[in-house]
């Protein structure tokens, strides 16, 4: 059992009290890409409206991590799982799981903008839609809401059937945050939204997911530190795909327990 | 002193290669202007006697008549209803395939999915024919209760199903290269698989898509052996129009039947050619309009526009459907009350599958219908493999395959026709291949843009969309009568070079531009001239991409009938060509001739089908396992 030594996290980290709330739990849980463990016995909790960072290296599987949150990684061949993620109660990978519904619920953010070549309007709305959803009053509203919560609306309400393509790449990147919200999920996973973005977009996607966590619980992967200081209220860190530190943001970057946390913070390797 | 010299001579030779590699390369321009230039030539005495209009919309095709009358407007109506039916069910098949073959095929079956779809584009048109001729038509005939399957619904079938493979491998291609994100981003909202083919996959690659369906048209229209072998060659238009049972006689049909038998330079001649032009600008025209759908495909934004002219736009859109729904529903109503009634029974459960269903239900039966229309595909082709198969083996014995025919083919072997065969292919690759891979040397290497290039790209991708009877006709009236070599080896070794010409350009080009640049660079640091960087570090590596090119080119010239039907081809033959300016048999004309003008020979046309589609097939094989062994050596 490869895993039984690898569950650092909990003894670790912010401890059962961290846990009390939490909207989703990884346990023991462990990802193959063919033959090749990506991730090993990886053990932590989400807290509800609270924003938690993943930092590592790279290649040490935290967007692997993120991706498994909600079953992304079904997208790709020869993926085996092992270990439970819970989400309301229920393992995500257990039987008769409704991956769709899952991913309504726990919705997600890419490295690379990619809204869909459709009108501003048609990209907030597809995820109602896909539910069926076709009301002109209901979608209109959702726009209108979603695209305020992803503090955009004000640089696009005149032009909401405009292609999505004409924004800018900050602007596309806080058009696919209100896409995944008009859905009304309860979960926000974003995997290094603001890799592919100039500071100044950064700085206004890292200003959203500081709001956003007010009626969200958000997940985000970053490589950058200070990001992850600036924004997250928990922190973990991952290396070649365990979970070797778990805990609050402040204790993880002022006082961590493990010595390689602290030789990755303090820019040592990695 | 020696530098010096040597410096000299490079600069002469690189000079000279230069010349050489764009004199190849504009031989495909200046080979369509000749086509264009003789098919004129050859037509003037019908657009100028008769006149255009009189010609293109005249009611009656007569050319035997007193008068003889010449209008061309029943065979274009032949041409588009027949193509017309082959694309009502080949576009909704070949595009749910194209999905299946893409998204939703088993792990690892991808490739042998698309081989089958190759096979399925390198069975030989006159092989259709066969099958059309004896087990389609007769399958019409018995289950239609219908004096004769000789009609446009035999045409429409078999045409369909020719133009299958296009429309897959098109749309395949189309559809596999939206962008993955794209399918993430749809998937992460919680759109189920089937949502994201229908509302992200499909408008990505509905330029692409749209492209392989006229490029599946351009095929059809083209397309001479099959649909004269079934369609049944009455110059009518059908009567009520919606009569899949009447027989029809395509613009093709009408050039390989009559071209045989016409007196050179009378007013008959000259119309055929006029026929040829039609058919030509036709063909430019449909495979323009894909070429361009092609180019412009980047541009791949989908509902996107301003506020209300989008808005507009999706409504006129969303209700065309309804409008061509209704409009196929009445026709055919017109024919039968009973398909009308279960077209609207299928169109009400359409709609119902995709607005009223739980979504699981509706991925549920879509995948279903995908799966059953490539499975329809695969059957197709088994069936006709199979069919091939039983009815020719019993034919082949060695004396067959090493004899000369006698009793008019029913009896004795068909080694001339072999031989003639390889003959033909051999002598049309030997021209098209330096001028092909000098061609693409040059478009890859050497062209910097500019008017020339562009004019000399025109020239490939127009060359590539002549129907193959386009060829023949050309070959017949430059070759054969303007240069006088008469109906020779040499004129239909000429003409299929010709044909293949631009398939050996186009797999070389792309072999020639995936070798990285670093290699090139690398050999100029070196101090290497520009011809030396291609020799040694380019083509080396293009080699096994060139040769894949020269394979395919060789299994098309070795299947097709039309070009040579004129040019080279003749029925019997005493003794195999000791000379470049004799005649030939060749293996798709015994095959057509035997099928379709001698009585009680179908055994020995089924064994002819079956060594061509053996050779055709191999041929096709090879260059897959040229592709399957290099790519795996290949490191960078």
């Amino acid at each position: 059992m490869e895993e039984g030594g690898a569950v650092i996290g909990p003894e670790n980290g912010a401890g059962a009290d961290a846990e009390g709330d939490a909207v989703m739990r990884c346990r023991g849980f462990s990802l193959w890409y063919g033959k090749v463990q990506a991730l090993k016995g990886v053990h932590f909790g989400v807290r509800k409206n609270k924003v938690t960072a993943l930092i590592g290296p790279s290649g040490c599987g935290k967007s692997t991590l993120i991706r498994a949150l909600n079953r992304m990684n079904d997208v790709i061949d020869c993926v085996r799982t092992e270990g439970e993620i819970e989400f309301l109660g229920r393992n995500v990978y257990g039987p008769g799981v409704d991956v769709t519904e899952l991913r309504t619920k726990v919705g997600m953010i890419f490295q690379r903008p990619n809204p869909f070549p459709m009108s501003i309007y048609e990209n907030v709305v597809y995820g109602l839609r896909v539910h069926g959803v076709n009301d002109r009053r209901v979608l209109d509203e959702a726009v209108e809401r979603s695209l305020k919560q992803a503090a955009l609306w004000d640089e696009v309400d005149c032009r909401l059937h405009e292609p999505a393509l004409s924004l800018s790449g900050g602007q596309q990147q806080r058009l696919c945050v209100a896409r995944a919200l008009a859905g009304g999920p309860e979960v926000l996973l974003m995997d290094e939204p603001t890799s592919a973005l100039d500071p100044i977009a950064t700085a206004k996607i890292e200003d959203l997911v500081y709001h956003l966590k007010r009626d969200y619980t958000v997940v985000i992967v970053t490589h950058n530190m200070q990001q992850a200081a600036r924004v997250s209220d928990f922190t973990g860190f991952l290396y070649l795909g365990e979970l070797v530190e778990f805990g609050e943001t402040e204790q993880v970057f002022k006082r961590p327990k493990e010595a390689l946390t602290e030789r990755y913070i303090t820019g040592s390797f990695g | 002193m020696e530098g010096a010299r040597r410096g000299k001579r490079n600069r002469l030779l690189e000079f000279l290669v230069e010349r050489a590699l764009f004199a190849s390369a504009l031989f495909s321009a200046v080979a369509v202007a000749f086509i264009i230039l003789f098919l004129f030539r050859e037509s003037l005495p019908i657009f100028l006697g008769p006149g255009l209009l009189d010609f293109v919309l005249g009611a009656a095709w007569n050319p035997v008549g007193s008068p003889p009358l010449f209008g061309a407007l029943p065979l274009v109506a032949g041409t588009a209803l027949v193509t017309l039916g082959a694309m009502v069910f080949a576009i909704p098949l070949g595009v749910a395939t194209a999905v299946f073959v893409s998204e939703l095929s088993p792990k690892g079956w991808k490739p042998l999915l698309k081989l089958c779809v190759e096979i399925l584009a390198g069975v030989p048109s006159v092989v259709y024919g066969l099958f059309g001729l004896v087990v389609l038509t007769d399958w019409i005939r018995v289950s239609f209760a219908v004096p004769t399957g000789e009609s446009w619904l035999a045409g429409s079938v078999l045409l369909g199903v020719m133009s299958l493979p296009t429309i897959i491998s098109v749309s395949e291609d189309a559809i596999s290269s939206v962008l993955r994100e794209h399918k993430e981003a749809s998937l992460s909202l919680g759109a189920t698989k089937w949502q994201t083919i229908w509302r992200v996959v499909l408008p990505s690659a509905r330029s692409g898509i749209t492209a392989a369906v006229v490029l599946g048209m351009g095929r059809a229209i083209g397309e001479t052996m099959a649909v004269m072998m079934v369609t049944g060659n009455a110059a009518v238009i059908p009567s009520p129009i919606t009569n899949v049972f009447s027989p029809v006689r395509t613009i093709t049909g009408t050039l390989g039947i009559e071209m045989g038998e016409v007196a050179f330079g009378s007013m008959h001649y000259s119309a055929l050619f006029g026929l040829a032009v039609l058919l030509f600008v036709i063909v430019l025209v449909v495979n323009s309009a894909a070429l361009f759908l092609l180019r412009h495909r980047q541009a791949g934004a989908f509902g996107a526009g301003r506020g209300m002219v989008s808005r507009a736009k999706s409504f006129l859109s969303g209700n065309m459907v309804l409008l061509a729904g209704l409009a196929v529903v009445a026709l055919a109503g017109m024919s039968s009350r009973a398909l009308a009634a279960s077209l609207l029974v299928a169109f009400a459960l359409l709609y119902l599958l995709l607005t009223r269903l739980r979504r699981q239900w509706t991925e549920k039966i879509a995948f279903g219908a995908m799966g059953a229309s490539f499975l329809l595909v695969a059957c197709a082709l088994a069936v006709i493999i199979y069919y091939v198969f039983s009815n020719g083996l019993p034919a082949i014995t060695p004396e067959f395959l090493s004899g000369f025919p006698g009793n008019s083919g029913r009896a004795g072997g068909i080694l001339p026709a072999i031989i003639g065969t390889v003959y033909l292919v051999a002598g049309a690759i030997a021209i098209a291949l330096p001028l092909g891979v000098g061609a693409a040397v040059y478009l890859a290497e050497y062209s910097r843009g500019g008017r020339i290039v562009s004019v000399v790209r025109a020239g490939i991708d127009n060359l590539n969309g002549v129907p193959s009877i386009v060829f023949g006709l050309f070959g017949f009236a430059f070759l054969v009568i303007f240069l006088k070599l008469g109906v020779s080896l040499l004129a239909g070794q000429l003409t299929l070079a010709l044909m293949v010409l631009p398939t050996i350009i186009r797999t070389s080009e792309e072999a020639i531009k995936s070798v990285p640049n670093s290699f090139r660079e690398g050999s100029l640091a070196l101090g290497a001239t520009k011809w030396q960087t291609v020799w040694r570090v380019v083509l080396p590596p293009s080699v096994p991409g060139i040769l894949t090119g020269v394979i395919l080119g060789m299994g098309r010239a070795a299947g097709e009938t039309a070009p040579i039907m004129f040019t080279a081809a003749v029925f019997s033959q005493r003794a195999l060509p000791s000379s470049e300016l004799e005649p030939v048999m060749a293996l798709p004309y015994h095959i057509y001739l035997l099928a379709t003008s001698v009585p009680g020979a179908a055994g020995n046309a089924y064994g002819a089908a079956l060594v061509l589609l053996v050779l055709v097939l191999g041929m096709y094989g090879f260059t897959a396992l040229i592709r399957a062994g290099f790519s795996g050596r290949r490191n960078w």
